[in-house]
């Protein structure tokens, strides 16, 4: 009896839960960036609305993929953060995975790891249970997004035109990110303001 | 943590190695020599790699195919050349002598993936990637030739890793085209015929609110299979991968309802959709859709019936928990209205033996052999019908006329048993207490078949995911599941006859029982009278008409044998008045069965809880009033399923449940299941069930339907359709 009743119900939940759910949808561009609460390495609660009236970067993250590796590996990530906070842009790395799926982190394996890789990150955001990245369809790693100061999604996609795992894939690789934020500061629409996001698939938790 | 950073280390110092031999393309001279090739297998970690061959040689200007063949780890997959929200396509770069040409990879019909809420399209197990390869006119018979291909992929379980090989082969140049390669000629074949291909398809593609419809039609696809239809697109940006694909039929082709990807978010939009069109009976095909009016022929017919239950209904239910249920609902079945007088037949037996313990546990036995091997035996059937690729349900013998006829005849026949108008087996007498043994266990084991012959359409409520789940099963779990009923069904009368408190509680056997088993045969005319019903509504009131005669003649058979019984007791030899009785009996019989019966019209068909309105149902009917955006009721009943009548006659028939269908405007569409439709099997079949009574309210909006109980009441019905009208 229970489980059937238990079917029900949430066949029941879900036919009520599609519709809100296709209503609030994915992000889109030229749209307000849904807004989050998450905790940072510090334990600190953090969220999107503090960072108003600054370009938000938004990257996801996994320090066990090897697309994520072949940037952190390389130093060319630390580099393209430290590059983007020099001229006043906020860059939140966020953390998707699950508990016990790869690169999961606990706030303070997340202070390690910033310290050990050199991260030049404004922040490290722990999203073990997904809500963030389920809020903003992230479904790689990395998989990235940057805010204009209005607080509108202005671009969502790969880091770069080169799909692969590879390090020698790096050279001569188009940056999406390091573009959008140069037109951003020079007052441009973004020109690829979508592309295809492409890595490991987020660990979401089960 | 640690052990992780080790694996990130080798996984790091493994993608250096392979910037080293692989680099990407246009870099590759970058990066020195590469290294040399295996010819052979390649065990890269967690897939063994190799180069095979269709042909054993090769002559000049000649292209052949050669593959680069991957044999995955279990529970590992590798990715098309669209990997879909992750991943990354196997990439292989060759190196050539001067003059040969290897084209790009013949790209398989991929896997689809989901991981969470994503989708991935790729392989598993093995997969061969064949390329075309073109020698030059001018190369050298007798020469051979090393060919190397350095191969790189990105191979997932939970986690990825990327891996790569060098791989080399040794391919003989002949004077003239050879045949094919002894060992893989076949599998490369086999891989070539299975890819996709173009054909002549139109294809167009419309933008329609948030969908993005994709509609292809052509003569290839004209009656085709479309369930489980899928479109995978080369443009890892066109759709959204996750989402399902809504797939709606059309006398041509079909029409495919999918979610926009990131791409039209662009300000470049796509402006074709290019892919490859898979369907269930392995075809695919390559297609390039343009913008355009979506073709009629590509539309118009619903949904395709689908094979599996979706994830939701009881295809969720493992094979434990489906005996489970499957035990417990035979237990329930002991309480269903239909089966009652079976088992009061069999109570008059037990009570006959109460006190005679072995003779008690013996007959116990034999009830639960019986109900076994009918149970076993009506699923042997429904299993064997499927394999066959009949559509068939639980409670498919009663969809037959002639077997509802058969059916009621013999209820009669144990009703005038009971009453005593004849004896079973009175001739007998006296013959022995081990024959007369016998000829009860024999009563016993007929009684425990009979119970589930008629038992079987009272799909109780717990049975119903037990056994929705158990017919899309492998025929051996189906029949687990099936056992586990049957002795769920038999239980109650094992316990009484092997639990000895049990048995001398009963009363003890005297005169009372005489009148006890003439009450019982009540039940059993009300059995009779039942099916005589089911089958008017299946055959109209002319079946009724021939049946009663049947029953008529049967009463007098019966009768007959009675006479000659008694007279036989007496003495007497009255061949003449029993076989009289018997060729009565049988052709009273034989009048019901043959010939069979006309189906009733669907005007003659009584129109029960006629205070609502209802329409037929199709699935036509139900997407188009769906496309008017109106919340719909789909009721499907039988009328051999009493809980269906029940529900119709308790909680689809009140005053309340009336004015709520008029009050939120919701149509109601029957599916009447009394006799077989293949149409409606399917539709139940993509709920999870196997049986009736299932009850669907589709809201306005809402893309799937939900499921209300099996039992119902006025206030669920109003509640679901305030809901489906609301939203």
């Amino acid at each position: 009896m229970i489980p059937l009743t238990r079917r029900l119900v949430l066949a029941a939940c879900a036919a009520t839960l599609t519709a809100p759910a296709a209503a609030v949808a994915a992000p889109a561009i030229g749209q307000p960036a849904p807004v989050f609460r998450a905790v940072d390495a510090d334990g600190r609660t953090r969220s999107l609305d503090e960072f108003k009236g600054k370009t938000v970067v938004l990257e996801w993250h996994n320090g066990g993929c090897p697309y994520v590796q072949k940037y952190y590996n390389a130093g060319a990530m630390q580099s393209l953060q430290r590059q983007a906070t020099a001229d006043g842009v906020v860059w939140l790395t966020l953390v998707s995975s699950g508990p016990g799926t790869q690169g999961h982190l606990t706030p303070a394996e997340a202070k390690s790891w910033k310290a050990a890789n050199k991260a030049g990150s404004t922040a490290l955001l722990l999203d073990p249970d997904g809500k963030v990245g389920k809020a903003y369809d992230a479904r790689t790693t990395p998989h990235m997004y940057v805010v204009d100061k209005t607080g509108r999604l202005v671009y969502m996609g790969g880091i770069d035109d080169k799909p692969a795992a590879d390090p020698a894939s790096l050279k001569g690789a188009k940056n999406y990110v390091a573009a959008a934020l140069a037109d951003l500061k020079a007052g441009r629409a973004v020109a690829t303001p979508v592309t295809r996001p492409y890595g490991c698939s987020v660990k979401y938790k089960g | 943590m640690i052990a992780g950073r080790v694996l990130n280390v080798l996984r790091t110092a493994a993608a250096a190695a392979a910037a080293l031999v692989m680099a990407g393309p246009g870099a590759a001279q970058g990066f020195g020599q590469p290294k040399a090739p295996v010819f052979g297998e390649v065990d890269t970690g967690h897939l063994v790699a190799d180069l095979v061959p269709e042909k054993a040689s090769i002559a000049p200007g000649e292209t052949i195919h050669v593959a680069l063949r991957q044999r995955i780890d279990k529970g590992w997959h590798t990715y098309w050349r669209n990997p879909g929200d992750s991943g990354e396509a196997t990439q292989i770069k060759w190196t050539l002598p001067a003059g040969w040409r290897a084209d790009d990879i013949v790209w398989p019909a991929p896997d689809r993936q989901p991981t969470g809420p994503l989708m991935n399209y790729g392989y598993s197990g093995e997969v061969l990637l064949p390329v075309a390869l073109t020698a030059p006119a001018d190369a050298t018979p007798g020469q051979t030739v090393e060919l190397t291909a350095a191969v790189a992929f990105l191979v997932c379980e939970e986690i990825c890793v990327p891996e790569d090989a060098v791989l080399g082969l040794r391919l003989p140049v002949a004077a003239t085209p050879g045949g094919p390669h002894p060992q893989f000629g076949k599998t490369v074949a086999a891989a070539l015929a299975a890819a996709p291909k173009p054909a002549p398809l139109t294809a167009v593609f419309a933008r329609e609110g948030e969908a993005l419809k994709l509609a292809v039609a052509g003569a290839p696809l004209a009656g085709a299979d479309f369930a489980d239809a899928y479109f995978f697109p080369f443009d890892g940006t066109a759709i959204d991968h996750a989402k399902p694909q809504a797939i709606e039929r059309g006398p041509q082709g079909l029409t495919l309802t999918l979610t926009p990807g990131y791409g039209f978010q662009s300000p470049t939009p796509p402006a074709g959709l290019a892919g490859v069109l898979s369907l269930a009976d392995g075809r695919a095909f390559e297609i390039t859709a343009q913008a355009g009016a979506l073709p009629a022929e590509a539309a118009g017919l619903g949904p395709p019936p689908a094979r599996a239950p979706p994830a939701g209904g009881g295809g969720e239910l493992g094979l434990i928990a489906a005996v489970g249920f499957a035990l417990l609902g035979g237990l329930i079945l002991n309480l269903m209205p239909c089966v009652f007088p079976v088992l009061a037949m069999k109570a008059a037996g037990l009570a006959r033996h109460a006190h005679e313990r072995r003779e008690a546990q013996r007959q116990g036995l034999a009830f639960l052999a019986g109900v076994l091997a009918t149970f076993l035996a009506l699923a042997g059937l429904l299993i064997a019908l499927k394999e066959a690729g009949a559509v068939a349900g639980w409670g498919f013998q009663l969809q037959s006329p002639p077997v509802v006829a058969a059916l009621s005849l013999l209820m009669l026949a144990v009703a005038l048993n009971l009453s005593g108008v004849f004896e079973v087996g009175t001739s007998l007498q006296g013959a022995g207490s081990g024959l007369a043994s016998q000829r009860g266990m024999a009563g016993a084991f007929f009684t425990g078949a009979l119970a589930v012959v008629v038992a079987a359409p009272c799909t109780a409520p717990f049975m119903a995911p037990a056994l929705g789940w158990a017919l899309t099963q492998s025929a051996a779990s189906a029949l687990v599941v099936f056992l586990g009923l049957g002795l769920g069904f038999a239980l109650p009368f094992v316990l009484v006859a092997f639990v000895p408190g049990l048995l001398t509680r009963l009363p003890r056997p005297g005169p009372w029982m005489v009148g006890f088993r003439k009450l019982l045969a009540f039940p059993m005319y009300g059995a009779a009278a039942w099916l005589a019903w089911v089958l008017t509504v299946q055959a109209g009131d002319m079946a009724l008409a021939r049946l009663f005669a049947a029953a008529v003649a049967l009463a007098l058979a019966g009768w007959m044998a009675g006479v000659a019984q008694r007279r036989q007791a007496q003495g007497g030899r009255p061949v003449l008045a029993g076989s009289a009785a018997g060729m009565l009996a049988a052709g009273a019989l034989a009048a019901a069965v043959w010939p069979g019966y006309q189906p009733a019209s669907a005007a003659a068909a009584p129109a029960s809880a006629a205070d609502i309105p209802y329409e037929a149902y199709s699935p036509e009917r139900l997407a188009s009033v769906r496309a008017e955006g109106r919340a719909v009721f789909v009721n499907f009943t039988a009328a051999w399923c009493i809980t269906c009548k029940v529900n119709e006659r308790t909680a689809l028939s009140t005053a309340e449940v009336a004015d709520a269908f008029r009050r939120t405007g919701t149509v109601y569409l029957k599916a009447d299941w009394t006799l077989k439709d293949e149409i409606i099997a399917a539709e139940l079949a993509r709920h999870g069930r196997a049986g009736v009574p299932l009850y669907l309210v589709y809201g306005r909006g809402s893309q799937d339907g939900v499921i209300l109980p099996q039992i119902l009441t006025g206030k669920t019905v109003v509640e679901a359709l305030e809901a489906a009208a609301a939203g």
